[in-house]
This record gives C-alpha cells, sequence and structure tokens, in this order.
C-alpha cells in the first residue's frame, strides 16, 4: 500500500473522530447549560442560607437585636440551659419512638400492597387510599385529632359506650402521647409507599424457588424478602426522619405547647427577635439530622436502586 | 400454601390501617355540622347543621366567632404555587435532561438537588430570613417564600423526570437527529410528547407541597400571609368548628385536583396510544 493511499483510508476516521469531539464538547456545553441554573438556585437559596445559619449563630444577641461581632455566648448559652437539652432530648426521644412506629405500623401493610395483591389495578387503588390523606391540608391533618383524642372525643366516647372505661382518659390529649400518634398517623405513609415500591419489584419466582428448594415462610422473608426491601425501608426511614425532626407545629398543637422539639424552641425564638440563638439551635437540628440520615443511607446505595 | 395463611391477617391489619389514617377525617367531617355558633369543636352534636360552612363565606349574622381571614390567603397561596409549580418543574425536566448521561460531579449535584428536599422546612426559613435581613432584602411570599418553595419542590420533581428519562427509549431521539431535526425542535416535537405524563406528575407534586406549605413559608413571607398560615394563626386562638368546615372544603379542593390530574394523564397516555397505533398501520 502507498504512502498516499494510506493517508486516504485514515482520512476518514481522523475526520470521524473530529467531529466525535466537537459533538463531545457540545453535549458537555449543553449539560452545563441545562445544570447551571438548578446548581445556582441551590447554592443561592439552599447552601447560603444554611451557611448563614452557621455564621449568625456567632453573632452577639442582645435583647432585641443581633449583632455581627463574633462570639460563642449563644453556643454557651444552649449547652447549659435546661430548656435547650431537653428540646434535643424530646426531639431525638420523638425521633425514635416515631420512626419504630412508622415501621412496625407500615411494613405488614406495605408487605400486603406490595406482595399479596397481585392486580396491578387494586393495588394502585389502595396505595392510593392511603396517599389521599395527604392531600389535606397538613395542619387540618393535626387539628383532627383534637376532637379525636380529648376528654370529650370520639375515642373516650366509644370507649365509655362500651363500657370498657368508667372515667375519660384524659392523657390522651395534650401529652406526648397525642404528640407521637398524631405524628405516627401523618408520617407512616412515607414509610409504606418507598416499602411497597420495592417489594412489589421482587420477582415471584424468587420467592417459589425457595419455597420449592423448602425454605420456610420465615425464612424467606428473613433471607429475601427483608434484604430486597431494605432500599425502600431506608428511603422511608430518610422521609420520616427528616419531617420528625424538623416538626414544631404537631407537638405545639396536640401537646398544648407543653412538648418542646427544637422546632418549636427555634420559632419561639424567632418570634422573639432572638436570631442568634434560633440560629445555635438551626446548626445543633442540621447536624442532628445530618449524622441520622448519612447512618441510614450507609444502609443501602439509593442512586443504584433508582 | 403458608401465603394464604399469612393473608387474612395481613389484610385485617391494613383494613385497621386505613380506619387509622381515615377516621380523624370522619370526626371533622362530622362535626364541621355541628350547630353554632354555640356549638364547640367537639361532641355531642347539639344539631346538624351547616352554620359553619355558611359563616365560612360569610353568609351568618356577626357573631363572637370571627370570620376566618381565608379570602386573600387563598388567592396568595395559589398563585405562589401556581409559579412554584412552574418552575420546579422546568427546572426538574433540564437538570434531569443533564442527568441522562454520566458526567463528573454528577454525584456532588445530585446530592446538592436532593438536599432541597431533605433540610427541615423551619432550617431553611429560618436561613433564608436571615439572609434576607442581612441582605437587606424585604420578606415576601413572591420573593423570599417563592424561592425556598422551589428549593423544597424541585428536588421532587428532579426525582419524578429522573425515573421517566430512566425507561425512556433513546432511539427515537436519536432518530429524529439524524434526520437533521434540531435538538430543540426534537424536544419539543419528540421527547415532551413521550415525558409528558412524566411532567403532569411533577407539575401535581410541586403545586400541592407548595400549595400545603407551611414551615417554609412562617419565617419567609413578611407580612402577608398565605392559607397554612392564616390557619395557624387561628389555632393560636381558640378553635372552632369553621376550621373542621374548611378543611372540608379544602380536602375536597385537593380532589377536585386529582380528578383534574387524572383526567389529563388518561389524555395524554390515550393520545401516546393514539400515536402508537398510527405508526403501526403506516
Amino acid at each position: 500500500m502507498s504512502h498516499a493511499d494510506a493517508t486516504i483510508a485514515a482520512g476518514r476516521p481522523q475526520d470521524a473522530a473530529v467531529r466525535d469531539r466537537t459533538r463531545l464538547a457540545r453535549r458537555r456545553v449543553g449539560r452545563l447549560l441545562l445544570l447551571t441554573p438548578a446548581v445556582v438556585w441551590m447554592t443561592l437559596f439552599l447552601l447560603a442560607p444554611i451557611a448563614m445559619i452557621v455564621y449568625v449563630s456567632f453573632w452577639t444577641q442582645y435583647t432585641f437585636k443581633i449583632v455581627p461581632v463574633l462570639t460563642t455566648k449563644s453556643w454557651v448559652f444552649f449547652f447549659s440551659s435546661e430548656t435547650y437539652l431537653s428540646a434535643l432530648w424530646t426531639t431525638i426521644r420523638l425521633w425514635v419512638i416515631v420512626l419504630a412506629l412508622t415501621l412496625v405500623i407500615g411494613y405488614p401493610v406495605a408487605l400486603y400492597i406490595g406482595m399479596f395483591i397481585r392486580n396491578k389495578t387494586t393495588q394502585t387503588i389502595v396505595l392510593v387510599a392511603c396517599v389521599v390523606p395527604f392531600w389535606t391540608s397538613f395542619l387540618i391533618r393535626v387539628v383532627a385529632w383534637r376532637p379525636m383524642l380529648g376528654t370529650e372525643g370520639a375515642v373516650n366516647l366509644i370507649l365509655l359506650h362500651l363500657g370498657i372505661i368508667k372515667q375519660p382518659i384524659e392523657a390522651l390529649l395534650f401529652t406526648e402521647l397525642s404528640v407521637v400518634i398524631g405524628m405516627t398517623q401523618i408520617y407512616v405513609v412515607f414509610m409504606v409507599g418507598p416499602i411497597a415500591f420495592m417489594l412489589s419489584r421482587i420477582d415471584p419466582s424468587v420467592i417459589e424457588a425457595a419455597r420449592d428448594l423448602g425454605a420456610s415462610w420465615w425464612r424467606v422473608l428473613r433471607t429475601i424478602i427483608l434484604p430486597l426491601s431494605m432500599p425502600g425501608v431506608v428511603v422511608g426511614a430518610v422521609f420520616v426522619s427528616v419531617m420528625v425532626l424538623g416538626e414544631f407545629a404537631t407537638p405545639a398543637e396536640l401537646s398544648g405547647r407543653k412538648v418542646n422539639m427544637l422546632g418549636n424552641i427555634i420559632v419561639e425564638q424567632v418570634g422573639s427577635l432572638k436570631w442568634a440563638f434560633a440560629s445555635v439551635v438551626g446548626v445543633v437540628l442540621t447536624v442532628l439530622m445530618a449524622v441520622i440520615v448519612a447512618l441510614l443511607l450507609r444502609l443501602a446505595d439509593l442512586r443504584r436502586e433508582l | 400454601m403458608i401465603r394464604s395463611a399469612l393473608r387474612w391477617p395481613l389484610a385485617a391489619f391494613t383494613g385497621l390501617f386505613l380506619f387509622f389514617l381515615y377516621a380523624p377525617f370522619g370526626v371533622l367531617g362530622i362535626l364541621s355540622f355541628q350547630s353554632g355558633p354555640e356549638g364547640g369543636p367537639q361532641f355531642p352534636i347539639i344539631h346538624w347543621s351547616t352554620y359553619w360552612y355558611r359563616h365560612l363565606f360569610g353568609l351568618t349574622p356577626p357573631s363572637r366567632v370571627a370570620p376566618l381571614p381565608i379570602g386573600d390567603a387563598l388567592v396568595r397561596s395559589l398563585t405562589l404555587a401556581f409559579l412554584t409549580m412552574v418552575t420546579a418543574t422546568v427546572l426538574g425536566v433540564i437538570s434531569a435532561q443533564a442527568f441522562r448521561e454520566k458526567f463528573r460531579f454528577s454525584g456532588v449535584v445530585f446530592y446538592l438537588i436532593v438536599l432541597g428536599m431533605i433540610v427541615p422546612g423551619v432550617l431553611v426559613g429560618l436561613g433564608t430570613a436571615l439572609l434576607a435581613n442581612h441582605l437587606g432584602v424585604a420578606r415576601h411570599w413572591w420573593s423570599t417564600s417563592f424561592v425556598t418553595h422551589v428549593v423544597y419542590t424541585f428536588p421532587f420533581a428532579f426525582l419524578v423526570m429522573l425515573a421517566i428519562f430512566n425507561r425512556f427509549d433513546r432511539s427515537v431521539e436519536e432518530a429524529s437527529w439524524s434526520l437533521g431535526v434540531s435538538p430543540f425542535r426534537t424536544f419539543n416535537k419528540v421527547t415532551l410528547p413521550l415525558i409528558f405524563p412524566g411532567v403532569l406528575s411533577a407539575m401535581l407534586f410541586a403545586f400541592t407541597l407548595s400549595y400545603d406549605e407551611f414551615p417554609r413559608t412562617l419565617f419567609t413571607a413578611g407580612g402577608a400571609q398565605t392559607l397554612p398560615l392564616a390557619i395557624y394563626g387561628t389555632f393560636s386562638i381558640e378553635i372552632h368548628p369553621n376550621i373542621f368546615a374548611f378543611g372540608v372544603l379544602t380536602t375536597l379542593f385537593s380532589f377536585a385536583l386529582l380528578a383534574v390530574y387524572g383526567l389529563l394523564m388518561a389524555l395524554s397516555v390515550r393520545r401516546a396510544r393514539r400515536v402508537a397505533i398510527q405508526e403501526d398501520v403506516r
């Protein structure tokens, strides 16, 4: 083959390579254009505000104003205040209780929806029935528990009528119990949805194979169903956790402002213009949430599952 | 089979679960027909009436119970939800479009976006209020509240669109490109009709989440109230059954919204099917 032939032969692939490279470069520019608005928006309106909370938590708090003179006074105040520390403890306690309850109540429901209803239409109908309450205003959902749980509420009336109790149970409303009941009802749906979704993706033949090979139902549950539904549990747990940790309306309304979470302290402090104190609580809440979410995410790789 | 032995207990449990979910609304609905203005927000029903519904619309003679300040707040909430819906959906579609190919830092960008739905609203609200104060920007529902609402709803739109694009047959687009159709026109004529059901879901998510958003609005709305703020304001005083009547009406409104969504969804699915059939015939 002559030298000239070789050049001609090589010409086309070289052109193609150049074309490929310009196309790739063009695509990269296009992607940059597509992503810029999102990244700018999230940086300005999410990262900057959070950074601002951290910054302001070191400002000096006067009675009705804050001054950008850096100090750790507000931090010292937080960790020496009985009220703040007990709010931190209440937040953690309520988080653990509500998370456990939503999982214990939500999992069997998800199991039924995801694995026992094989008809897709029925499955959708039951799932929609679970999600429908979510379409009512959040605050209305909270306040709906008041006529349920009060001393003259529906639960007490029914129990009295059935003769199960002689006196109305007063501990049902304006206690930590009512806050737990309310939050569980409001957030359990976020546990059911993701778990049911993961369960419905399990291939039935895997379970049949296990059963044919003599595995007990308990063993199938433990070695197939539970591990395969783990990503759903993690997603649900992340949802429930971040929502419970940031709560303030439900405890305020259902405990008569007796149960105070970190969110309640923030609202209260902002109300009396104690922005620096509110920021300290905000940072504590952020750190708490970050630790919990990071721990939960270690249980499953979520991006792979999408 | 043991599976059938498990079936009925689980079905019964699910039934109880649904009862647990719905019971408060049932009670709320019943008590919204309490007589007024003397009837309180609890049992027994003194006598059935639609007093509190008329009270909502200002059709009752003035009494000691002040009417809910909802008129302007409702308009604000609907406007805000609409603006949020449009912005969040557009952002969601274009960012998910960028995510269709793997790229460097895709993990970082992914978590930056998802962070928006994970950070508790009370924190985002607090931070935005602090930042606005620091920069001397006035807080309004259409400015500071709007941007935090988008921060919250955009990740939902993004995830919905990501899931849609994952199941997307890319060869139709490539066919369009190779025929010399411009990327913009391809997106309009080929991609958008195919992803439209996803876009509808993203819009529904963004609208309802923003319409109902409370913690993010609390510190950022400035003087004028949105609907959730107005409702929260009435909680701090005494509760009257007018809130229950209002709850029933908002729930009905949400159902209407869901019905519109279902209708649009059915239409777009039918259209997609018709196009597919036409292609088969050709």
